[in-house]
């Protein structure tokens, strides 16, 4: 999972420990996002697009997905239609 | 400046004092441990009494030190709990694997001395401290 954190904290100009703080999770944790070591619970992500006022999808990406959002299966569906 | 307000009891702060509390209590508990193992002999002359009071006190430490523990995982974040977990499965896994050969090698007498149940805790703990170690360096 590709993220927008460590973007969206340097145009606030944060740093990770109050970031850290704002969603009350450990410094690395933040880190650990930011690199694309860790991927966050759906209730932490949800606290880091209310804090940004984003939606989900605006800070997390899933590489897997098209440019459209269509996934896997949407791909298989298309492939495998007569 | 998009400036961000401090929480007044934050994560770290939190899992510090959690931390604090936990270490007491282990510590609490391996001194019942103590006076369970040396004061029948040492204290009390083998005093059924005094020694049933040791147990009943090792046990209400114990409990504490568990509900400390819980109360500890509880309140780690998303990250934090997966090191934990992962240390947890590892030493589950070497527990197991490393524990049942051990007894029976002390069984078959393959061993010169007795598999005491204190080899196996330690194993378990020096194995829990590596692997959160490894854990914590991974996600650094």
């Amino acid at each position: 999972m590709k993220n927008r954190l460590k973007v969206l904290r340097a145009e606030r100009d944060w740093t990770q420990a109050q970031l850290a703080d704002a969603l009350d999770v450990s410094r690395q944790t933040i880190n650990a996002i930011e690199t694309g070591k860790f991927d966050p619970s759906l209730p932490l992500a949800f606290r880091v697009a209310r804090l940004y006022g984003l939606r989900i999808e605006e800070i997390f990406h899933d590489p897997t997905l098209d440019k459209d959002g269509n996934g896997l299966a949407t791909e298989i569906r298309r492939n495998t239609s007569v | 400046m998009n400036q961000l307000k401090p929480p007044e009891n934050g994560y770290e702060s939190r899992t510090r004092a959690n931390v604090i509390r936990l270490f007491r209590w282990s510590g609490a508990w391996g001194g019942t441990c103590a006076l369970l193992a040396f004061g029948p002999k040492f204290l009390w002359n083998r005093a059924l009494v005094f020694t049933l009071l040791a147990v009943g006190l090792n046990v209400y430490v114990g409990i504490r030190a568990i509900v400390a523990n819980k109360k500890y995982f509880e309140e780690l974040d998303d990250l934090q709990r997966k090191v934990h977990l992962n240390s947890l499965a590892i030493t589950v896994g070497v527990a197991m694997i490393a524990g049942v050969p051990y007894s029976l090698m002390d069984s078959y007498h393959v061993i010169p001395f007795h598999a005491d149940i204190s080899h196996l805790v330690v194993l378990m703990g020096l194995t829990y401290a590596a692997s959160n170690l490894y854990g914590t360096r991974r996600y650094r």
